[in-house]
């Protein structure tokens, strides 16, 4: 919107403005050059290699042999993990999206309250997000341990069983969505960031209207923070779906393939396996994947973003 | 949002209001006390057991304070996990991508602010797009092209060097956004004195925004700080090891000598801390300043 009016704005002095544009553009091209080699050959270009590497079966060495959609097929009908890769991702990144946007909504609503020492609690909640993820997977193991774990003594405490936690395929994926949602204090600096961006103004006219805190909240807050909302959202989506780092560090997918996620399931074919053209495969389905989710949430987003008019403060 | 009622018009209203928000206003307080601690307790109750003897850490009940502040533990832990070579090798890593990635991240996102060229509209949705785009989806084909097009198998390399291309879409747009908030007029009157873009950057922009450049810096520190995937790919001898793939290896070789796995654990732990610390003014600023607006 902005460079259409600024093309209009330049046409009436063409000619003087010309040299002094055609600098200008040359410039910004040279500064944009370390961005176009990004986008270009650490982006682009390997996006569509993965692509058509997908088509071939390629062990690493030797020259790739094209096999057509057969890596596909394999993998929707003979492969042992695909499927339950895909389910434990799904899993794990509802949980944890759901998880850490409510979490983070929560804390942010409570921080931009009156309340005393906000810089500290702001820091508190921020620094489990400035931990070495690696680091706090194994820490929480610890927490999670079967027999001596702080969580199962809090169970024990409560009359309740001790439980495996992270060895126990079925509880293993939402203890891990528990540790992403305690991880997610980046959201909350950034929801804070919103909520404290959202015109005084608004509050008030509802408040004279007599609107209570609760209709304030739902009728003046919630409109005006979708567009953070939206992007807390998508960011979560993407970086949770990408889910890789316990598998690696803790689980190794197991136990069975409860946490066998879609990344380690590519790293595994691709790296320890060598089966490069297969793992491709994995790869572009993920990219599909996200690209599915990534376009429902911007579509869906027509419908319940509210942006304000023009360009905002 | 509570708005502070003047004291002049002390009617029955008010009063009423401001006990409700003083009521409001100690429940979230008690919320967040014990939320705070929840969050707390387990980077706690980690560094309590790194300082316990075996028997200690299997007690049960367990105890919430170690009887005996074992220290020792680190260096003893330290025998099997070299932490300061794991540590310098991240650095190795981490600063010269950090410092690359932060300046071109700066420069890019100067032009993308401030000059006019044509195709920006196109580049700018290219650069939307890659933001939006997984490493594991990339990671394949990259990891051919460093290590069997160039050559660069177990190197750092292939972990720095993508830092030279703008740090990613994200930290150039959040130098674009803040670029935007700086008044034109300074650049404008640069330019006639006949100053380049160049040095308009250098001179006026890189000042403002440092705020903004902390933040990225930040951002790319604690993104190279998690990563596991990419270093694990890349790195194969022992001696390049980082704090993450050194931890990952300790964890697996140890199983469940606990005390040792908790102070690697606190170890690793630690630089993040004392970096957050050092920035954390500039950073909490930076991102509100920022305001994450679009």
């Amino acid at each position: 919107m902005k460079a259409a009016s600024i093309r209009t704005a330049d046409k009436a002095p063409k000619k003087k403005k010309s040299k002094v544009a055609f600098r200008e553009a040359r410039t910004a091209y040279i500064f944009l050059i370390p961005a176009f080699v990004g986008l270009v050959v650490l982006t682009y270009m390997p996006l569509i290699a993965v692509g058509v590497l997908s088509f071939f079966k390629w062990k690493g060495a030797g020259t790739p042999v094209f096999t057509g959609i057969s890596n596909y097929v394999n993998l929707f009908t003979v492969d042992p993990y695909f499927v339950d890769s895909i389910k434990a991702t799904f899993y794990f990144s509802v949980l944890a999206v759901v998880g850490s946007m409510l979490y983070s909504l929560i804390v942010a609503i409570l921080l931009n309250r009156k309340i005393p020492a906000r810089g500290l609690f702001r820091a508190i909640f921020y620094l489990p997000y400035i931990l070495p993820a690696v680091a706090v997977y194994i820490g929480w193991a610890w927490l999670y341990e079967s027999n001596f774990g702080l969580f199962n003594y809090i169970l024990s405490q409560l009359g309740l069983d001790k439980v495996n936690f992270i060895a126990d395929p079925s509880l293993v994926v939402p203890s891990l969505a528990l540790i992403a949602v305690w991880l997610s204090g980046n959201l909350i600096v950034i929801f804070l960031a919103g909520l404290q961006n959202v015109p005084r103004v608004y509050h008030e006219a509802a408040e004279i209207d007599g609107a209570n805190s609760w209709q304030r909240f739902r009728h003046v807050t919630i409109p005006s923070m979708t567009p953070i909302i939206f992007y807390n959202l998508l960011m979560a989506l993407v970086t949770n779906l990408q889910i890789v780092t316990p598998a690696l560090a803790l689980t190794g997918g197991g136990p069975g393939n409860a946490s066998r996620f879609m990344t380690y399931l590519m790293y595994d074919y691709a790296f320890k396996k060598a089966n490069f053209g297969y793992a491709s495969a994995v790869s572009f389905v993920f990219f599909i994947i996200i690209a599915i989710f990534t376009g429902l949430v911007f579509a869906s987003s027509q419908k319940w973003v509210y942006y304000e008019g023009g360009d905002g403060k | 949002m509570s708005r502070s009622a003047s004291p002049a018009q002390g009617g029955g209203l008010y009063k009423s209001r401001r006990r409700r928000e003083r009521i409001t206003g100690a429940t979230s307080l008690i919320l967040l006390l014990l939320l705070s601690a929840a969050v707390i307790f387990p980077i706690w109750w980690i560094f309590r057991s790194s300082l316990m003897t075996n028997s200690e850490i299997y007690a049960w009940p367990p105890a919430f304070f170690p009887k005996e502040w074992l220290f020792s533990n680190y260096a003893k832990t330290m025998d099997y996990f070299p932490f300061w070579r794991y540590f310098r090798n991240t650095m190795i890593i981490i600063v010269p991508s950090v410092v690359f990635g932060t300046l071109t991240a700066t420069i890019c996102g100067y032009a993308f602010a401030r000059l006019r060229f044509p195709g920006k509209k196109f580049f700018f949705s290219l650069c939307v797009g890659s933001m939006l785009l997984p490493t594991m989806v990339t990671l394949i084909p990259l990891y051919i092209m460093w290590t069997r097009g160039l050559g660069l198998s177990d190197s750092y390399l292939p972990l720095i060097l993508p830092f030279l291309c703008g740090g990613g879409a994200f930290n150039i747009f959040l130098i674009r956004q803040f670029v935007s908030t700086i008044p034109r007029e300074l650049d404008d009157a640069a330019l006639i004195d006949g100053a380049g873009h160049l040095r308009i950057l250098w001179h006026i922009i890189i000042p403002a925004i440092k705020p903004a450049m902390i933040v990225v810096a930040l951002l790319l520190f604690i993104m190279l700080w998690n990563d596991l995937l990419q270093q694990i790919v890349y790195i194969n001898s022992s001696e390049k090891f980082t704090i993450a793939i050194g931890l990952t290896q300790f964890k697996g070789s140890l199983g469940s000598d606990w005390v040792k796995i908790m102070c690697a654990t606190c170890m690793s732990f630690l630089p993040g801390i004392a970096f957050y610390l050092i920035g954390q003014k500039h950073f909490v600023e930076g991102i509100v300043l920022t305001g994450m607006k679009n």
